[in-house]
């Protein structure tokens, strides 16, 4: 690797004034990527996921939270009171030494300390800003306020998520949060390169539910085009079959695929081709389709029968049943096996699973970074490899105002003096 | 042709992307990646095998349910305003045209299995020898090395894998993906960020192309929400029901509640965030439906930022569902937001479809498709660029629709060597 690469976003500066889920996973991707990020926050009204859990020790500490920490590597942390006096004007004082703002606020709410687009961008044609509200800054919702796990009702992930013929169950997260930081993102990136090759800025009205409903894959075309509403088929797939999740002895839950036929000759192979799977009505996907009830009988019968703990015998003899012994599998054993004749198969894994993933660790998916109070904790890295400039995280995230000497001193040159003065003022609480 | 006919695809010359190539390989995991750069105004070539063209094509849904090549929405959908060329990359013809295809190319988008990709042409090796600006983006199921690279995956593996299908279903019938397949649009929608953070290294460093190593397991962890943190930090993995919110491994409040007409998401009723519940319990009251929530006692319990205990989440829970069970989701929806409360109706896609709030922000967008007589609704933007707009850029391809304008005008093979190639089945 050529050692004198430049880091993607080196020398790129961001006042981030976004929170929460949405904002923050954006300006991580530019600060993980070598951007020098700001989180602008107040002690006033801290920023939603300082104040909710897990935090270490159990003990609420706005420093202390992991869900926060995670979303905030290689940032660094300054704070300010946008009600003080002062505070909008300083705010506006570190927006000019930067390149990029972001924020996701209800719209008019920059507007109102004198921080939206147009008052920023005035003497700066190449200020580029993001703003990323649920809804957009205009139309009858744009003052809607929420967050992710309600968004995602809006924009179709609830109502594709649960049992068939059952009410909507999901999706256990706030799932658009983990969906639309990406979309913006490439938004941000396209317009930061049209900018470096023109030197102009721009504004991006970015709308939560507008970049949300394009990962609802074909439902709303299918809609539009052939009156057909889909809707949530628990773990089924309208295009193909077996497509489940089967429960082993050890409790845990392996999930398989099978789209092609290649994927389906395997399957028969890896179940040691049982007299169901190869009647003729099992032949081709269209028809494994409609028999999808019986394969998914046969299947959780084969589960049960052949899995077993990993304390269990590997062959064990039934009460009542003559012949040799039966082999019986873990569910390691099971994944390796389907593996091995290219079934798609995966295990259900947990949050500890994860953690633990082999590939996962080859793929340094997780980093460790010390944290002044928090300690060594484990942070989400991106889903993708660089091979010339890789990702770094550069630090933990950062506790709230950590920063300000060295945003106000250093970036906007506040004397001593004057700093000392806001200090006790109240200006960066 | 009439010349009604628009072109396929339709010009995009003032997007942030507009002068950059895309050449895409991709299956389900990079089709979409590839077609939101060309929304951003690059030139996206989608590159299929001769003849009977890509393999998803052979994906559903399909128009008015007749599984033909050209009308399978979904090619409609990823593949929406690409340019189509065939290629037979199992043939050294082939893949010395893949070369000087390259050799115009800014990005590349392709979705082997690690090592079936140098057999074609397309690991980063021949890549970067054609040129050696090129940004190859391999979109795999587990990435390019380590123990699971050669594994076999479809999108619930994904889902399973990278953890997210253990955060929902329930216990008694198991873990539940999301039917609309996540793990394929997070792990496209993150390989397109890392094909962007690869184009900007690139005019920040001379040049300099890279290979972007893609996994759709690792794209999968990142809607974990915070169960990573919670299991790093309080050892306690986090589980479904997903109807609940989790709190850092503990069971939350409920947050879906059914509707007179349908369902919503109310979050700070049940799952309550804080002091914002007041609002709702003031509401609850005015209505002479709060059941005593109302009292100093509970609205201290529910404005604290602590978990309840499991007695008083099913109270409010009941006292949630009465409310809401009488009541329209829209009216409720409106009103909650009048009072300061975050919810939301949940919407189903004819529903989105029929939104005032997108109706509102022009989202949709009719989409000619000429070959059938017809035009259709689209999503439209995803974000709105003030001076480098996205744009929609027209009906998905036809197989080698484009042969002649790409092998043509733009690589200048003539028509005899045009038929050459055909006739040995190259193109």
């Amino acid at each position: 690797m050529a050692g004198d690469l430049k880091k993607p976003f080196a020398g790129l500066r961001v006042a981030d004034f976004a929170w929460v889920g949405v904002g923050p996973l954006v300006s991580k991707y530019l600060a993980d990527h070598g951007a020098e990020v700001i989180r602008i926050e107040s002690s006033t009204y801290p920023e939603a996921l300082r104040r909710v859990p897990p935090f270490v020790n159990d003990v609420p500490n706005v420093d202390g939270s992991g869900y926060y920490a995670n979303f905030n590597s290689s940032k660094l942390g300054a704070s300010v009171n946008l009600k003080h006096p002062r505070g909008p004007e300083l705010a506006k004082q570190i927006v000019a030494t930067c390149d990029i703002v972001t924020e996701s606020f209800t719209p008019g709410t920059m507007a109102k300390f004198g921080l939206d687009y147009e008052s920023l961008k005035v003497g700066r044609p190449d200020l580029l800003m993001i703003s990323m509200p649920l809804y957009g800054q205009t139309g009858p919702w744009a003052s809607y306020m929420g967050y992710g796990h309600v968004l995602q009702a809006a924009a179709g992930y609830n109502h594709m998520t649960g049992w068939e013929d059952g009410p909507p169950i999901g999706t256990g997260v706030a799932y658009t949060d983990f969906l639309v930081p990406h979309i913006a993102t490439v938004a941000l990136i396209a317009a930061l390169d049209y900018r470096r090759r023109t030197g102009k800025g721009q504004y991006i009205d970015f709308g939560q539910m507008e970049a949300g409903v394009h990962g609802l894959w074909t439902a709303l075309v299918d809609w539009t085009a052939n009156g057909h509403e889909q809707i949530r088929m628990g773990n089924h797939d309208p295009e193909a079959a077996p497509y489940n999740a089967y429960k082993c002895r050890d409790g845990r839950w392996i999930a398989i695929g099978c789209t092609t036929e290649k994927h389906w000759e395997g399957l028969k192979a890896a179940l040691g081709r049982p007299e169901w799977c190869d009647m003729d009505r099992m032949r081709r996907r269209w028809q494994r389709i409609n028999e999808l009830k019986e394969i998914d009988r046969h299947l959780g019968f084969w589960f049960e029968d052949y899995t077993r703990q990993e304390t269990e015998d590997e062959f064990q003899t039934e009460e009542g049943v003559e012949g040799p012994p039966v082999r019986k599998f873990t569910t390691k054993q099971i994944l390796e096996l389907m593996q091995s004749f290219g079934v798609p198969c995966g295990i259900v894994q947990s949050a500890e699973e994860v953690a633990n993933d082999p590939q996962l660790k080859h793929r340094k998916h997780y980093w460790q970074l010390e944290h002044p109070y928090m300690g060594v904790r484990q942070y989400d890295g991106p889903a993708f490899k660089l091979s010339k400039t890789p990702v770094e995280l550069t630090k933990a995230a950062p506790m709230l105002g950590e920063d300000n000497e060295y945003v106000y001193k250093t970036l906007i040159g506040l004397s001593d003096d004057e700093y000392i003065e806001l200090l006790a003022d109240g200006a960066f609480e | 042709m009439t010349q009604d006919r628009p072109p396929i695809p339709l010009e995009h010359t003032d997007g942030p992307l507009t002068g950059y190539r895309v050449l895409d390989f991709a299956d389900e995991k990079g089709q979409l990646c590839a077609r939101i750069l060309g929304e951003l105004g690059a030139d996206v070539i989608k590159v299929e095998p001769p003849r009977e063209g890509d393999s998803t094509r052979a994906n559903g849904p399909f128009f008015k349910g007749e599984a033909e090549p050209n009308n399978s929405i979904y090619w409609w959908v990823m593949n929406a305003g690409k340019q189509s060329v065939t290629l037979q990359l199992k043939l050294e013809a082939g893949r010395e045209i893949l070369r000087k295809l390259i050799a115009t190319a800014d990005i590349i988008v392709e979705t082997f299995t690690p090592g079936d990709s140098a057999a074609l042409g397309l690991d980063y090796e021949s890549v970067s020898a054609a040129n050696p600006g090129a940004i190859l983006v391999s979109i795999t199921n587990f990435g390019q090395t380590g123990p699971y690279a050669k594994w076999a995956a479809t999108d619930i593996v994904g889902s399973a894998m990278g953890g997210h299908m253990h955060l929902n279903g329930d216990p008694e019938h198991g873990p539940v993906r999301t039917t609309a397949p996540q793990a394929y649009a997070q792990v496209n929608f993150q390989a397109a960020v890392g094909a962007m953070t690869a184009l900007y290294a690139r005019g920040v460093n001379d040049g300099i192309g890279q290979h972007v190593d893609v996994s759709m397991q690792e794209a999968m962890t990142s809607p974990m929400d915070h169960a990573g943190p919670t299991w790093d930090i309080r050892h306690v993995n986090t589980v479904g029901p997903g109807v609940n919110r989790q709190n850092a491994g503990i069971v939350g409040g409920r947050y879906l509640f059914e509707t007179a007409d349908g369902w919503i998401t109310a979050l700070q009723a049940g799952g309550l965030i804080g002091p914002n519940a007041n609002p709702i319990i003031d509401w609850l009251a005015e209505s002479g439906e709060a059941r005593g929530l109302d009292s100093p006692e509970w609205r201290a319990r529910l404005t604290a930022l602590v978990p309840q205990t499991a007695e008083d989440r099913t109270y409010v829970e009941e006292t949630m569902s009465a409310f809401c069970k009488s009541r329209k989701k829209e009216e409720l929806v409106a009103e909650a937001q009048r009072r300061g409360a975050g919810w939301a109706p949940v919407f189903s896609p004819r529903e989105i479809v029929d939104s005032k709030q997108l109706a509102a922000r022009d989202f949709w967008i009719r989409v000619q498709h000429e070959d059938l007589g017809e035009s259709f609704i689209y999503p439209g933007a995803p974000f709105k660029l003030s001076e480098t707009p996205w744009r929609q850029r027209g009906r998905a391809p036809h197989v080698g629709e484009h042969n002649e304008q790409i092998y043509g005008e733009l690589l200048g093979l003539d028509a005899a060597e045009l038929r050459r190639l055909k006739m040995k089945m190259v193109i």
